[in-house]
């Protein structure tokens, strides 16, 4: 699935590009709660610590991380509320 | 349990409240409950002239540039994130009263208590720090 799919089928996007940490997960705390349990969240970064802080941050939480694109200094997270 | 984690924020500088507020509001966006207890040269972190009495220490200056190409955010976002993160702000009583200020002087939200308000607190944290 590209980039583009991936963002077209998500319930949220949140985009956090050009955040240092810690505001990407910051960012995705304030996203996901807004959320269904089940729904999908989106979440774009480019914080290079993004790259192991967000899975972090899913392990500390409920939720589920489906899938992680990179690509051109972005990081695109694919996060199921749990 | 719940997860908590308990900060004390007794060091000086501008780096002393980039510090702590990061993990204070990593570890809220993780879900667990924070209070960070600002004593000493960590006090001023939430006074309201917070922003223009906080300087990095001179060896530290060079990180300022950094701060602004990696999109650091200002002091006083982090302290409005953490608000709204719901992290408790504590501002250490005695401390207050030796340096001669006011309820007033400080932003809104904090609280003002000593130091077994803060282990009452802490002594059920599976994660304390002090920066």
């Amino acid at each position: 699935m590209n980039v583009q799919e991936i963002v077209a089928q998500a319930d949220l996007v949140v985009d956090a590009s050009g955040l240092g940490c810690p505001m990407p997960v910051v960012r995705a705390k304030k996203g996901i709660d807004t959320l269904q349990s089940g729904q999908i969240m989106v979440l774009k970064a480019t914080d290079r610590g993004s790259l192991k802080d967000v899975p972090a941050w899913v392990q500390q939480t409920r939720h589920t991380l489906e899938e992680v694109v990179e690509g051109d200094g972005e990081y695109i997270f694919v996060v199921r509320k749990g | 349990m719940a997860k908590r984690v308990a900060i004390i924020a007794s060091g000086g500088g501008l780096e002393t409240a980039y510090k702590t507020f990061n993990i204070a509001l990593a570890g809220a966006a993780m879900d667990a409950e924070v209070a960070i207890f600002f004593t000493f040269e960590g006090l001023p972190i939430v006074h309201k002239q917070g922003p223009s009495m906080l300087k990095l220490k001179p060896e530290n200056e060079p990180m300022a540039e950094g701060f602004a190409r990696t999109n650091v955010p200002p002091i006083d976002q982090l302290i409005q994130a953490a608000k709204e993160s719901g992290i408790r702000l504590i501002a250490c009583q005695m401390t207050v009263d030796a340096l001669g200020w006011k309820a007033d002087d400080f932003i809104d939200g904090v609280e003002f208590a000593g130091a077994a308000t803060f282990l009452d607190y802490a002594m059920e944290a599976q994660v304390t720090l002090n920066f």
